[in-house]
């Protein structure tokens, strides 16, 4: 058997080259195919992270090599830190409403647009379309629409219900609206996860339905035991993809930490008026980036990623109660 | 808002209403049905208020943003707001090319993210063929460990690799934002496998025997196949580096260099606020998206039905 196969590759080739062979091997082929995301991983996951743990236990400027002292950067951090507590809590309310908007307000607006009708198309580009700009630029727009005086047009539609303009970004009483600002330009991206409910929707078969109503379901109980059920797996690939999405939100409360400026200045923090849009990112940027604190700006990456990890599990874990795989 | 999420499931109801009634509307006298079809226009004229609603509180403020681009500083800080601008302030715009040197930076991100959208697109659907179409041990492992690095926030890694760059005297150039493209990205990767799994494999073997190489399976029979992934994939990776602020702020120092979200981050003319020229440059940042979803927007709603089905 060996032997012949043998021969008769010899005999189909003419010439018997064994690099050649060795590349038209499927597993060769296939690892040269994947080598590249494997060579990208070493060098820009694998790599960056042993270092960053490595950092994280080390006293670590600008100047000079990274020096061990052990446990220090995380208990300065997570015992002796206040900005880094008001953090925490600013995340913890952000990730919260801010998931809480995308997942709710996509499926109202899935469910809404899950028909046919005159103009459905118009609606969801209108709402999918600015789900595209996060960033910068739509940051930029929203520090004049929540602009302080009465130009601010967010001050303008709240002046018809005759309520003051409010100083949405730098509330010397109440800094914390600043933050609230931020949570609520998320209305303009619910599009995104809209759209992926649509998807979802689209794949649940109407004979569900069909049985529910023959059972004598209601409207109510339709949605509750067929609908939510159904879409459980794309409830929880939306609920992770936003949650992991809204811990790094950055871009936003950067511009915003401009205080409606418009720039970041040289006197002016990146943590915005009195700390008050304070984010993971913007504290990781500000500590390790404009200070060069390397050793305590690796101790709070790697608290960020661990908290990415556990929020990942407890999603999983609370879903994988209720969740019913049909495909 | 509270009045909002009211109204929202008064709409959820009504909605899901609608096909009960009909179903009633059938088996009952007419009556019944009659009455069927007043709560179908009734949850029909709901729906439309909402959206309606909706649509106009999202488009209001981009209203603003360019109406507010073609004002003059007076005219800005009007109030009650001045819709239409009287007279319209084109030269905002020539003025945030030029004095503020728009120009430059659209130049910048134009060429980054064209780099970005060829090379990672390339590179990232190479890999996913790799993935698809071979079997060698430990490619599950390998693909599972890819997955894993989407929990992983690419920021968090930022500290070595700037020390690094650094090292290697990159700072202040393009090569830390070009370099790690060249190396695909693991969302697109996962996408492409997902599409190249469905693709059959009669195509490839036909090939094979015609004495394709691996290679050219790839760019003759796999790419030809997978158009809507490959427009999707390049838009959006396209949009990441368009947005992309991180990465430019910490990598690129002067002015010559910035990108687009980093010239409206130091937007200013060193004395005052020139709001009206920096909502002309948020107008030109916000603009690209639209057009790249008006030339794939065929394909979007296809390629997040990818994304779903894990």
């Amino acid at each position: 058997m060996l032997t012949l196969s043998r021969t008769e590759e010899r005999a189909g080739q003419g010439r018997y080259n064994p690099i050649r062979r060795l590349l038209h091997k499927e597993g060769v082929a296939g690892y040269l195919f994947i080598a590249p995301w494997i060579i990208g991983f070493m060098l820009f996951s694998a790599y960056p992270l042993l270092d960053t743990i490595y950092n994280s236990f080390t006293e670590y400027k600008l100047f000079g090599a990274p020096q061990w002292i052990g446990l220090q950067n995380y208990q300065n951090l997570l015992f002796h830190d206040p900005t880094f507590g008001l953090t925490c809590l600013h995340m913890l309310l952000y990730v919260v409403l801010a998931t809480l908007i995308y997942i709710i307000g996509g499926m109202v607006l899935a469910l809404l647009l899950n028909r046919a009708f005159p103009g459905n198309h118009f609606f969801r580009t209108v709402f999918y379309l600015p789900s595209l700009m996060v960033g910068v630029a739509i940051g930029a727009m929203f520090t004049q629409v929540f602009g302080a005086e009465d130009y601010g047009l967010v001050n303008e539609v709240i002046g018809i219900f005759h309520i003051p303009p409010v100083n949405w970004l730098n509330n010397a009483d109440h800094p914390i609206l600043g933050l609230f600002a931020l949570i609520a330009v998320n209305f303009w991206f619910m599009g995104g996860t809209m759209l992926i409910f649509l998807a979802g929707l689209k794949g649940i078969s109407p004979t569900y339905y069909e049985a529910a109503r023959i059972d004598g379901a209601g409207t109510w109980q339709r949605f509750r035991f067929v609908t939510i059920p159904l879409l459980t797996p794309v409830i929880l690939f939306n609920t992770i993809m936003t949650l992991i999405g809204h811990i790094q939100v950055f871009d936003t409360a950067l511009i915003f930490a401009g205080g409606g400026s418009g720039s970041i200045g040289f006197n002016t923090s990146v943590l915005g008026y009195r700390n008050s849009l304070a984010t993971f990112l913007t504290y990781l940027y500000q500590e390790a980036f404009v200070y060069h604190n390397y050793g305590y700006g690796s101790a709070i990456a790697i608290v960020i990623f661990l908290i990415t990890l556990a929020l990942t599990a407890i999603v999983l874990v609370t879903f994988q109660r209720f969740t019913y795989y049909d495909r | 808002m509270l009045f909002k999420q009211k109204s929202f499931q008064r709409a959820l109801v009504a909605e899901t209403s609608v096909s009960a009634t009909h179903v009633l509307s059938r088996q009952r006298d007419s009556r019944l049905y009659e009455r069927g079809r007043m709560y179908q226009r009734l949850s029909m004229f709901i729906t439309y208020i909402i959206l309606i609603v909706g649509a106009f509180a999202i488009l209001l403020p981009f209203a603003w943003l360019i109406s507010a681009s073609l004002k003059t500083t007076t005219q800005y800080y009007a109030s009650p707001i001045q819709w239409i601008p009287d007279p319209f302030v084109w030269s905002n715009y020539v003025e945030a090319f030029t004095t503020y040197s728009f120009a430059r930076y659209v130049g910048n991100s134009l060429f980054l993210a064209f780099y970005a959208m060829i090379v990672n697109t390339l590179v990232s659907s190479l890999v996913a063929f790799g993935f698809a179409r071979f079997r060698f041990p430990g490619r599950t492992a390998w693909f599972i460990l890819m997955l894993s690095t989407l929990m992983l926030p690419a920021q968090v890694l930022t500290i070595p690799l700037y020390v690094t760059f650094k090292s290697f005297g990159w700072i202040d150039t393009f090569l830390p934002l070009m370099v790690p493209q060249l190396f695909g990205s693991a969302f697109n990767i996962f996408l492409f496998r997902q599409f190249f799994m469905g693709l059959p494999r009669e195509l490839d073997e036909a090939a094979r025997i015609d004495g394709c190489s691996n290679l050219r399976i790839w760019w003759n029979v796999i790419l030809p196949q997978s158009k809507p992934v490959v427009i999707v994939v390049a838009i959006f990776t396209f949009l990441a580096s368009w947005r992309d602020a991180w990465n430019p702020l910490i990598y690129l120092s002067s002015q010559s260099n910035r990108t687009i979200p980093l010239g409206l981050l130091y937007f200013t003319n060193g004395f005052t606020a020139v709001y009206p020229q920096m909502m002309a440059a948020t107008v030109v940042a916000l603009a690209v998206p639209v057009i790249l979803y008006a030339i794939g927007q065929r394909y979007i709603d296809s390629g997040v039905a990818i994304a779903e089905v894990k």
